[in-house]
């Protein structure tokens, strides 16, 4: 397969047309150099092949940081019609709502300096990370999980671990609807039981931060955000019980494309009618994932500020935890979206994007609704993340989303042979990062040039209008799974 | 099988298997001079890239036993199979014995004999969490210098 001819629309904009089976053009958001990077894989065929699938809106999308998945490419938005369009798992991909959370401190970075090891070393200790991490709270019995799955973050909450305004200021207020226990496979309660509260592995992250730049003084002063602030971002999911819940509906998708005569070009987008039975169920028991990814990051935010006040001797006031935002990057929504001038019931797939709801939309907290929803956007653990706001260019452009990170330029095994004889930790301890992490092997994988400029990717969707920079956080400490 | 099991050599990886580059996740070329080795050495690149196996017994015996409407979905059900085991019992083989064989209607079974030992993080190190054993460019075929050859794309 050869990548598909591009014409370049805009600086940042470059369409694929529609061709052979394409309902839709594809899109494709990047500047000449990470065209380049995003030439050099398959990824550009995966976005062709989802312009395939029924019911698609207007585009096959990809954000700057798209890379090759399984499938749908990692970076990749498609919008279906709920009406003639489908869902595929393989357009949330296994960590279902992996995402991104961001917690406020009424400290500066003077109040810590010094003291970023005893932070960091805490934050280890008490926050499980790791492979198979489990153990944060004790084993959950199955009604308790029912209900973990249905409230999401509120039954975290709900015990004790955080405040009612935390919801306020999470996505879906941490709980999509439609969620039902009844849809999950008895595996993914095996693998769910003891895993609430867990970092995990991988690319999985807890950073300890500091503001160093804000790009945009009125979002930023919205967002609670200040220069100099020690902030604290969780970057993790819905652990095994999410990876159970999308292996479980594979085959039932595969089976369902095949029943509704789905003419799929790569068996990877195996998918169903969103309103058939099949699509309704794979939603009800993704819903329960998303849910479950919540509930986690709610439960790690309640453990940061037990660590915070251990390792500070501060009192909870002082100390003055804040949720600024929580995101979903692997998720399908139904979502109301305009297209062509009437208003459209669609099944917004994100996988690895963003939700980036601009000015007015009722779905984007009070607090914000004058400014647009807050965006996370994570770098690698060397270099900066970002904070953004989301646009009505957004809902315009790209059914309200952005992108959701660096997105990987090179592969484990190459990033494991560049580290060979180098000291990671020591490397970045030395730029001012203070690292601890479970594994080596993790580490050396998870170095900063295995990623993309993540400066470059953000700037794209800023020079796009779609999601303007409103500040970037600097890594002080970091702890990896 | 013929010759006596014997504990997968981490040493000697590149005769089982090759990692093959991607981006994000795991993908890996394995191979084996029949059915039953290749399935066996798919097996061995699973638990090697998620632990150290020097350091696990062989005491715990497992069985896992699989079919599938082809010789790719059986080998994935088995992987996945095991990884399921590997995340909700700490489970980690240090060896193998397998049986691959047709079974009525088209369909191939498989049954793993598995050898190892329950995960104690004082002693043991793992390395890396799989997600999922994806059908991803699944693939088995003959290999062009003899035996068989299987692409897997193990989810990261």
């Amino acid at each position: 397969m050869t990548a598909p001819d591009l014409t370049q629309v805009s600086e940042y904009v470059w369409d694929l047309p529609a061709a052979g089976g394409m309902r839709v053009p594809g899109r494709v958001y990047a500047d000449r150099q990470l065209m380049q990077e995003v030439r050099s894989d398959q990824s550009l065929v995966q976005v062709a092949n989802v312009a395939h699938l029924p019911g698609i809106l207007r585009y096959s999308m990809a954000m700057p940081d798209i890379h090759f998945g399984y499938g749908f490419p990692i970076g990749g938005v498609a919008a279906f019609s709920v009406e003639e369009g489908v869902v595929s798992p393989g357009g949330v991909g296994y960590d279902i709502n992996c995402g991104c959370r961001l917690v406020a401190t009424n400290l500066q970075a003077d109040d810590v300096r010094g003291r970023i090891k005893r932070l960091v070393d805490q934050l280890f200790r008490d926050i499980p990370s790791g492979v198979g991490a489990s153990g944060a709270i004790e084993k959950l019995s199955r009604k308790e999980l029912e209900k973990v799955l249905v409230r999401g973050a509120a039954w975290a909450v709900e015990r004790g671990y955080g405040s009612k305004e935390d919801l306020e200021h999470t996505e879906d207020r941490g709980a999509l609807p439609g969620a039902d226990p009844g849809a999950v496979g008895e595996r993914a309660y095996a693998r769910g039981q003891d895993q609430v509260g867990t970092l995990g592995s991988g690319n999985h992250f807890l950073e300890i931060q500091t503001v160093d730049q804000v790009f945009d003084a009125a979002a930023a002063a919205a967002y609670g955000l200040r220069e100099g602030q020690v902030t604290i971002m969780v970057h993790c999911g819905s652990r095994g019980f999410g990876y159970q819940v999308c292996e479980d509906s594979l085959e039932t998708m595969a089976s369902a494309s095949r029943r509704y005569g789905i003419e799929l070009p790569d068996r990877q987008l195996a998918c169903a009618p969103v309103t058939s039975p099949e699509g309704r169920r794979y939603l009800a028991a993704m819903a329960c994932a998303a849910n479950y990814a919540w509930a986690n990051r709610q439960m790690i935010m309640h453990l940061i500020e037990q660590a915070l006040l251990r390792a500070l001797r501060l009192s909870p006031k002082d100390l003055g935890l804040r949720l600024v935002y929580d995101v979903a990057h692997n998720i399908a929504k139904l979502e109301t979206h305009e297209v062509a001038g009437a208003s459209v019931d669609a099944c917004v797939h994100r996988k690895g994007a963003t939700r980036a709801f601009g000015p007015g939309r009722p779905e984007v907290p009070a607090r914000y609704r004058e400014t647009g929803q807050p965006v996370l956007i994570p770098g690698d653990m060397g270099t900066a993340s970002f904070v953004c706001k989301g646009t009505a260019e957004a809902m315009i452009q790209t059914f309200g989303s952005t992108c959701h990170g660096a997105g990987r330029l090179m592969s484990r095994s190459q990033a494991l042979k560049r580290a060979k004889g180098r000291s990671i930790d020591r490397e970045l301890e030395s730029a001012g990062v203070l690292v601890r992490s479970q594994s080596d092997k993790t580490l050396a994988e998870e170095m900063p040039e295995a990623y993309k400029d993540v400066e470059r990717v953000v700037a794209v969707m800023d020079g796009a209008g779609i999601s303007p920079r409103v500040a970037r956080l600097r890594p002080l400490g970091v702890v990896k799974g | 099988m013929g010759e006596q099991p014997r504990r997968w050599d981490p040493g000697a990886r590149d005769e089982a298997y090759a990692e093959l580059g991607h981006p994000a996740d795991l993908f890996v070329e394995v191979w084996g001079e029949d059915l039953p080795a290749l399935f066996e050495n798919a097996l061995f690149a699973l638990y090697d890239q998620m632990a150290e196996l020097e350091g696990f017994g062989t005491e715990r015996a497992e069985t896992i036993e699989v079919s599938g409407q082809s010789p790719e979905v059986a080998l994935r059900s088995l992987l996945a199979e095991a990884l399921y085991r590997f995340a909700t019992e700490g489970f980690v083989a240090a060896r193998a014995e397998l049986d691959v064989s047709a079974a009525p209607e088209g369909r191939v079974r498989a049954t793993a004999r598995l050898h190892g030992e329950t995960i104690d993080r004082r002693r043991h190190t793992l390395l890396a969490e799989v997600k999922a054993v994806t059908y991803h460019r699944l693939a088995i075929e003959r290999a062009p210098e003899g035996g068989w050859r299987a692409t897997v794309l193990f989810d990261v």
